[in-house]
């Protein structure tokens, strides 16, 4: 296939999936004797509808995109980063530790927070890659165990080291170190720009740098970059790092944003929400964003549907579900051989491939 | 003996290619039969077809007499044909046992009746002297074992010809040894084989009768009594020698590359090297002569560093290398045209655009600010420069290369590698499934690049094509060089013969 018709069904598949995910979505809230109609509407007006609720959207939207940025970063390099979720939650612990043990309050501290948050983060991923280049181990093993390492290391700091009081949570990031909101009154945060920046800056990377380049060439052929002379392992290490790092930032962002305290469930779910969004958006940094953007979306729309109509938030759990069943199978379709003779039918031209 | 086997006239046709020309071809009740020939003589579709995995194009089987249509691999399973093939068909997970029963259509019963299938397998193995434990894994035992598995499951099919297929590449010689004896009882108690092999000592060794293909005909049927190694070698390779249309030289340049007592997992007989010292000048080709997997592979990749010898020092130019590591015999001006396109040259999702400039994408050529931002209009416009040059047939240069054909994926790499502007240039296998039209515009890219004064190590099974190309032929067998010969006027007998071990 030509790249440019590659790239339409890379855009193609993922909205159809959407679109019939809500479709079957709306049947369902019919069999649920509600309107249809109008309970996709509530869900819209829930997401969007009010300052307020965007603005809640979006909050919901900045941790998802930088989890998804982190699997689709690399994803893109050829490692299978599933530690999302630990890279998170170890950057909002050292986010969490600068702003109550550090002695520094106001932007300095909101600083050091996010620089110390996406150290831990990379540090964190950077564990599982050494495994990988050095031992072989594998990447995926590795980093799913080190979620469950850095969530019940929360425990801990929530239970003990940064505990406030007689619940089981740390105290909360002073006033003057919270992230600041970018309009008075809404709920949305820098921490949303940050994130968009991130993902502009990892798609400018991966596709108008000559180490992204290489990066991604050890994404799709690590053999073929080897036998170029690349570094493959440095660059294996570094995606590893860097991917981590991103999460780690969004874990401090999370902290010092919106959470402001570490407490049982803090980013649950996060770190495989990340994965399914980086792959719906085909690996694609910008596209992964708004596919978090649209999980959010959902996830906070449907509680103003619920509230109006009656139908149960899981309805949108079972949409976001779809998406990502539609994607994935259609995806798998296209590779189908069957597949790009449809297509070429279609546009009404043979394949000219040249034997 | 009575006739088992009979291929009557059988032809394959791929396009406008015949894999298998008129092959005539008959198999004894309790005979050993093997075909020989090189790479690519068509033996592997001719057993294809035994086995039901194509259908001829033209032809008749008979089994015991009676003409046989074979559909499907269960067809071929059902009517007594086994095959174990070289690299064997087992799920290492699960035991030797569930590896036996494993996809046996013969079952009818619902609930597997494990004692009584365990005694049937295990009879069978007594009566052929197998000694296998059958619960333990097949990782847990040897790839000889592993061999006997894969017989004892075309046998407990009801295979009353068994086809091997090279079946001595992966085994030690005390394996191999067992192996014959496996062959021997077989035999004896009525079974056929046919064997797959381009080795001349086991053939001698354990033959009744041998058919030697050559480019998908069927050459010659003998009898193994009344032939020697050198008339088999001859009929295996020989041809009628057209002289070969390029010009040879002798180079009195300096030496680009130089391995000095090179070694390199050096007790295996197949994927390692033994004690090479071999000089490549500029200006010239040295072919590698061999049949396949004699340590060609580990060869081509010592000398691009993509392996590091065990033993001995390899110099490029007047430098011995210290590191091996792809990236500093690139600096120091090695190309490599790998044996595996797609997996080791080219970055397959990626358009020919990128991986014409995949070394280079750094260079002030292809993006500014040391890096940060890649031209991609001067890398769009070199892209199509080089399409033009080499003749790349494309749509489009930011095509993806997986969509290009085999030929034009070979001169995608081959115009990264040229316009490297190498001294040392190793290729593999270069037209390895090339049409001809390819196939002549690489050979004479090769021949230019030397002209120019790049020295070229070509490793080919394609034994035509050393014939045709090379300056100088080194023979490998088994990881050591056996002999050398001029290229100008080759002594095909000779070389023919030391591919072979003698």
């Amino acid at each position: 296939m030509d790249n440019s018709r590659k790239n339409l069904v890379n855009i193609f598949v993922p909205v159809l999936s959407i679109l019939l995910s809500i479709l079957i979505g709306m049947i369902i809230m019919a069999f649920l004797k509600a309107n249809p109609v109008t309970a996709v509407k509530y869900l819209v007006i829930g997401a969007f509808g009010t300052k307020q609720n965007l603005g809640t959207t979006l909050t919901r939207a900045t941790p998802l995109i930088f989890t998804a940025l982190c699997a689709c970063f690399a994803y893109r390099c050829g490692v299978f980063n599933l530690g999302g979720e630990g890279q998170f939650i170890m950057g909002s612990i050292a986010a969490c530790f600068v702003s109550l043990k550090f002695g520094l309050t106001g932007i300095p501290a909101v600083i050091v927070a996010l620089v110390c948050g996406t150290v831990a983060g990379g540090l964190w991923g950077a564990i599982p890659g050494v495994l990988k280049i050095t031992r072989g181990q594998n990447e995926m093993i590795i980093s799913i165990m080190f979620n469950y390492i850095a969530t019940l290391l929360m425990g801990v700091v929530y239970t003990n080291w940064l505990r406030e009081g007689s619940v089981p949570q740390t105290a909360q990031v002073p006033k003057e170190s919270q992230l600041a909101r970018i309009v008075p009154g809404i709920r949305v945060t820098w921490g949303f720009v940050i994130a968009i920046v991130i993902g502009l800056l990892i798609y400018y990377f991966l596709f108008w740098t000559s180490l992204g380049f290489k990066f991604r060439a050890v994404g799709l052929n690590q053999t073929a970059s080897r036998f170029n002379g690349y570094p493959v392992r440095r660059y294996m290490l570094s995606a590893f790092i860097i991917s981590g790092a991103v999460a780690g930032l969004g874990g401090a962002g999370e902290l010092m944003g919106t959470q402001f305290r570490l407490i049982n469930g803090f980013a649950s779910g996060y770190g495989f929400d990340g994965v399914a969004m980086a792959l719906i958006g085909q690996l694609n940094p910008i596209a992964t964003m708004f596919v978090a953007l649209f999980f959010a979306a959902l996830r906070t729309g449907s509680t103003t549907m619920q509230a109006a109509t009656g139908v149960p938030t899981s309805v949108s759990d079972i949409i976001q579900a779809l998406v990502i069943v539609f994607t994935v199978a259609g995806m798998a379709l296209t590779q189908l051989p069957e597949f790009s003779t449809f297509i070429g039918r279609f546009f009404g031209r043979k394949e000219a491939q040249a034997v | 003996m009575s006739e088992l086997l009979r291929i009557e006239n059988i032809s394959k046709r791929f396009g406008s290619f015949y894999a298998n020309k008129n092959i005539n071809l008959t198999v004894e009740e309790g005979e050993i039969h093997t075909l020989l020939g090189e790479n690519g003589a068509g033996k592997s579709t001719l057993m294809n077809i035994l086995v039901g995995l194509y259908q001829p194009t033209d032809g008749k089987i008979f089994l015991k007499g009676e003409e046989v249509h074979l559909h499907s691999p269960n067809d071929a399973v059902s009517k007594g044909i086994g095959m174990v093939h070289q690299h064997f068909m087992l799920v290492d997970a699960m035991t030797v046992f569930e590896n036996i029963i494993l996809g046996d259509t013969n079952a009818k019963e619902i609930v597997i009746d494990r004692e009584k299938r365990r005694a049937q397998i295990q009879e069978l193995a007594q009566r052929y002297g197998f000694r296998i434990d059958l619960d333990k894994y097949i990782t847990e035992i040897s790839v000889g074992e592993q061999q006997r598995v894969e017989i004892l499951k075309a046998l407990y099919r009801g295979a009353q010809l068994l086809i091997l297929d090279e079946p001595t590449a992966a085994l030690t010689d005390i394996e191999v040894e067992g192996l014959y004896d496996v062959m021997h009882k077989l035999v004896e108690e009525g079974k056929s084989i046919i064997f797959i092999s381009h080795k001349m000592r086991e053939v001698m060794h354990v033959s009744d009768r041998i058919t030697i293909l050559r480019a998908g005909e069927a050459v010659a049927t003998v009898k193994k009594d009344e032939v020697s190694a050198q008339e088999l070698a001859a009929m295996m390779i020989g041809r009628d020698l057209a002289a070969s249309s390029f010009e040879k030289v002798i180079s009195g340049g300096s030496a680009v590359a130089e391995l000095d007592h090179v070694s390199y997992n050096r007790n295996s007989k197949h994927y390692g090297l033994n004690d090479i010292s071999m000089k490549i000048r500029s200006g010239e080709i040295v072919g590698i002569a061999g049949v396949d997997g004699n340590g060609q592979t580990q060869l081509a990749q010592v000398l691009t560093g993509v392996i590091a010898p065990e033993e001995g020092t390899i110099s490029l130019g007047d430098s011995k290398i210290l590191v091996y590591d792809p990236n500093n015999f690139i600096l120091r001006r090695t190309a490599h045209v790998p044996e595996d396109r797609n997996l080791q040259g080219l970055v397959g999702d990626m358009s020919i655009a990128d991986n014409l400039v995949l070394r280079r994408v750094e260079t002030d050529k292809f993006s500014s600010l040391g890096g940060a931002f890649l031209k991609k209009g001067a890398i769009l416009s070199y892209a199509k420069e080089m399409v033009e040059k080499y003749d790349i047939r494309s749509r489009s240069a930011s095509q993806t290369v997986r969509s290009l054909s085999g030929g034009n994926q070979q001169k995608v790499i081959l115009a990264r590698e040229m316009e490297a502007e190498p001294d040392l240039l190793v290729v593999a296998h270069p037209t390895r499934g090339l049409d001809i039209g390819a196939t002549r515009f690489i050979r004479q890219q090769m021949i230019d690049a030397r002209d120019r004064g790049v020295g070229i190590l070509l490793i080919s099974a394609d034994f035509d094509e050393v014939l045709e190309l090379s300056d100088r032929i080194l023979v490998l067998f088994e990881g050591q060089i056996m002999g050398e010969f001029p290229g100008e006027n080759p002594p095909v007998d000779e070389i023919s013969l030391a591919m072979t071990g003698r």
